[in-house]
């Protein structure tokens, strides 16, 4: 399947599903991250210069807030609840381990300080390259310090099983047929009834035929969908 | 028959409704910084926290169960966000304290500047060697420092130690706190750099360790050819106990890198390079502390001109022994602390 999702194993025995985000994401972060520190320098230079200490104590003031935007920034914002400069955040974008677990202390400060290496021939080349090359999209100082950036909301591709008169299929299902119909039943509100209609027609085989009406009940729907999704009601224990 | 879906549901719902209660409140907690019993909880009681992590084993069975039986996407779907959610609570990180912050200066940066020991010892050759062999010659033919560095820049140094050169060494005292800021910048920056240039197999590091090696080298032997030599020497003999050394430990951590990356061993190059990482990231936290000391020497003492030179060539060696034995010595034999990362 042609799919960005990872698999990180808890202590627990269980996957978790990691969505690490690609290489436009994360330069729009870098972006919105690069304009508030430029905006932040510019605010800090401004305010020194005003109250005329643009010289000796000013400067001094002036190189510290340029060191820490420039290198400390990133680190800080990591290590905070959240775990994401305010550029990451505000692409709903997280840093962590690529084991799942929170990143750590040492881990945020070496893949920041390997954003050089990033940075390398120019404007990000290195960085860049290795995003795209990569199925995780790491870039050099991700690889060292073993941590991801990761999309961090879930995706609900599929929702709760729509409503229906339960029907039991006409044949004894497989597990795979099984999996399949319940997997279209959680998508179907997300399709158009039609598309509902065309596949489930795939499944016509197992379906409760149209006419099927025993001890006086209600005959099936006509459509293949209804039937499909009422297989899946019956599927999942409505009885 | 086993248990169809709906039953299953049914049944463990309250189970992660509690648990998804429980996470809210400890988001909540934690906002509040509440400390509530022998380890951080967030603000939970110990019995609530030991309550969620009894619930969040339930989940992660409960999980697997409805994986392994192919139960309905949107129920799997939501036991993953609910599974995920809890890890990244239980599992983050619970100590950021002094304790971790004392071990780690006084145990884990010697012990694994130790372990560096050949890749310092290559570092210190490539920087030293430049160095000596630059100022020799200097001393001998000063011309030759032209070959090293441009005109300009030996007129900004004659100025700054040269016999002109006032009571503050070519500046004001104003200015201390302009190049405090200036010095960590700039040093700093060169450390990292030297320490990221390892990513090119540590080529990168052996240059930028050479090209320093050979500044400073031509600098040194034109002072010392044009007689400044005592103006020079009681400047930088007390923070380069640290700043050399700090260079020096930064193009050792890029060689170790460098190294990892051209002879991985048994590990596959992505392997070797990651705990290459892990193994030297106390030792890029001891040279960044060190060129912090550096940066504030360099602009409080070694500038000051009403400071004797003899008071400071004292002091400059007592710094260069403290570096020398702290880095040889401190915490040999120290047992690790438990949990320490």
């Amino acid at each position: 399947m042609l799919d960005t999702t990872l698999q990180a194993e808890t202590p627990e025995g269980i996957d978790i599903l990691l969505r690490p985000a690609g290489a436009v994401p994360r330069v729009l972060a870098y972006g919105i991250d690069w304009i508030i520190r430029v905006v932040a320098f510019s605010v800090v230079m401004i305010a020194l210069g005003s109250v005329g200490a643009a010289r000796g104590l000013g400067l001094a003031l002036g190189f510290l807030v340029y060191f820490g935007l420039e290198w400390l920034y990133p680190i800080v914002f990591e290590l905070l609840p959240g775990a994401a400069t305010p550029g990451k955040r505000a692409l709903g974008l997280q840093v962590m381990m690529d084991s799942g677990l929170p990143v750590t202390p040492a881990a945020a400060v070496t893949r920041n300080l390997l954003r050089a290496a990033d940075f390398l021939p120019m404007l990000f080349g290195f960085g860049v390259l290795s995003m795209l090359l990569r199925a995780d999209f790491k870039r050099i100082g991700d690889i060292a310090a073993g941590t991801l950036v990761v999309h961090k909301d879930h995706v609900r591709l599929a929702g709760a099983l729509p409503e229906a008169q339960p029907m039991a299929p006409r044949v004894p299902l497989t597990r795979a047929q099984q999996v399949a119909i319940l997997r279209l039943a959680g998508r179907a509100r997300r399709l158009t009834p039609e598309r509902v209609d065309e596949l489930a027609a795939l499944a016509e085989g197992v379906l409760p035929p149209p006419d099927f009406a025993p001890g006086g009940s209600a005959p099936p729907p006509i459509r293949p969908g209804p039937r499909l999704l009422a297989v899946a009601q019956w599927l999942a224990g409505q009885r | 028959m086993g248990m169809t879906p709906r039953q299953f549901e049914a049944r463990y719902e309250p189970a992660w409704q509690e648990l998804e209660h429980a996470l809210a409140a400890l988001d909540r907690g934690r906002s509040r910084r509440r400390k509530t019993g022998p380890f951080p909880t967030g603000g939970v009681p110990v019995t609530g926290a030991a309550r969620i992590a009894q619930l969040y084993r339930q989940c992660c069975e409960h999980l697997a169960l409805a994986r392994e039986r192919a139960y309905p996407v949107h129920l799997v779907a939501r036991l993953e966000v609910l599974t995920a959610d809890a890890h990244q609570r239980i599992y983050r990180r619970h100590d950021f304290g002094l304790a971790a912050l004392r071990d780690l200066l006084l145990r884990r940066v010697p012990v694994a500047v130790r372990a560096l020991r050949w890749h310092l010892l290559v570092a210190a050759l490539v920087f030293v060697l430049p160095a000596l062999v630059v100022g020799v010659a200097t001393w001998v033919a000063p011309q030759f420092a032209l070959t090293v560095v441009d005109a300009g820049a030996i007129r900004n140094f004659d100025k700054m130690y040269g016999p002109e050169a006032g009571e503050h060494l070519g500046r004001t005292s104003a200015d201390d706190w302009k190049m405090f800021g200036f010095y960590v910048m700039h040093n700093v920056g060169i450390a990292f750099q030297c320490f990221a240039a390892g990513i090119t197999l540590g080529v990168g590091s052996l240059v930028m360790l050479a090209y320093n090696g050979l500044l400073l080298g031509a600098v040194a032997g034109l002072l010392v050819t044009r007689g400044d030599s005592e103006r020079f020497f009681s400047f930088v003999i007390t923070h380069s106990a640290f700043e050399l050394t700090a260079i020096v430990l930064a193009g050792a951590t890029g060689l170790k890198l460098g190294h990892a990356l051209l002879a991985p061993g048994r590990r596959t190059r992505t392997q070797a390079l990651l705990r290459a990482a892990r193994e030297t990231s106390p030792v890029v936290t001891g040279f960044f502390v060190m060129l912090l000391i550096a940066a504030m020497l360099e602009a409080f003492w070694s500038s000051s001109a009403w400071i004797a030179p003899g008071v400071k060539y004292g002091v400059g060696a007592a710094c260069w022994l403290l570096v020398l034995a702290y880095l040889g010595l401190q915490g040999r034999g120290a047992a690790p602390r438990d949990g320490g990362r």
